[in-house]
């Protein structure tokens, strides 16, 4: 189990009853793999730099999770299909100072410890 | 045959203004995240393009890290790959 950030945008078409259906139904495809969710961020609409399917804005989510490598890439391939996602991009997180304070306990200490090896 | 090299040759290298220290170095608590736009914005030129090493004053390190950031924030569509789109 690592620990992983996922970023998508969320079509701006896509309506409130509508757009919680859509986070409902990525956070049930996470939990059905067995991933446990430390956070969602909801940035809201964003302008975006460049046009994604001819759109000029988009609602940025972040989900932040743990799971396993073979979760991860079902949960892109469900994005993918959904034609509600415009664009998505996982990363590996690392639990910083930034997203500390929404997250369980642990992921402090283990920021603190991130935060001594980068002083060395 | 071969010219023996001479060592240094050239005149003396002129550097003007003070050497740039690192901003991530001198600075701890700024974080390097794709996530993170304005800081990012800082080592982006005009045109979109990544601002190099030599005028930044970034570290090799952090440089790395910041090239790294700004590529992921590029997909994500939080930076501009260039300034050609016109958006709306």
């Amino acid at each position: 189990m690592r620990s992983y950030e996922t970023m998508f945008i969320v079509h701006p078409d896509t309506g409130g009853d509508q757009f919680t259906a859509v986070l409902d139904k990525f956070k049930g495809i996470l939990a059905d793999q067995n991933a446990t969710m430390l956070k969602v961020e909801e940035w809201g609409s964003r302008r975006l730099a460049y046009p994604i399917q001819k759109q000029g804005r988009g609602t940025f989510v972040i989900f932040f999770y743990e799971a396993t490598a073979a979760a991860v890439s079902e949960y892109e391939r469900r994005m993918r299909l959904d034609e509600t996602i415009m664009r998505y991009q996982t990363v590996r997180y690392e639990p910083g100072s930034q997203v500390a304070p929404a997250a369980p306990a642990e992921a402090g200490e283990a920021a603190e410890v991130a935060e001594e090896e980068e002083a060395d | 045959m071969a010219y023996e090299r001479k060592t240094g040759g050239g005149a003396p290298r002129r550097r003007f203004g003070r050497r740039k220290v690192c901003r991530f170095c001198a600075d701890r608590g700024l974080k390097i995240d794709y996530k993170e736009i304005n800081t990012l914005n800082i080592f982006v030129s005009e045109r979109g393009k990544i601002v190099p090493r030599r005028i930044s004053g970034n570290c090799s390190e952090h440089q790395r890290k910041v090239t790294e950031a700004i590529k992921r924030a590029r997909n994500i569509a939080l930076i501009p790959f260039s300034t050609a789109h016109s958006v709306d």
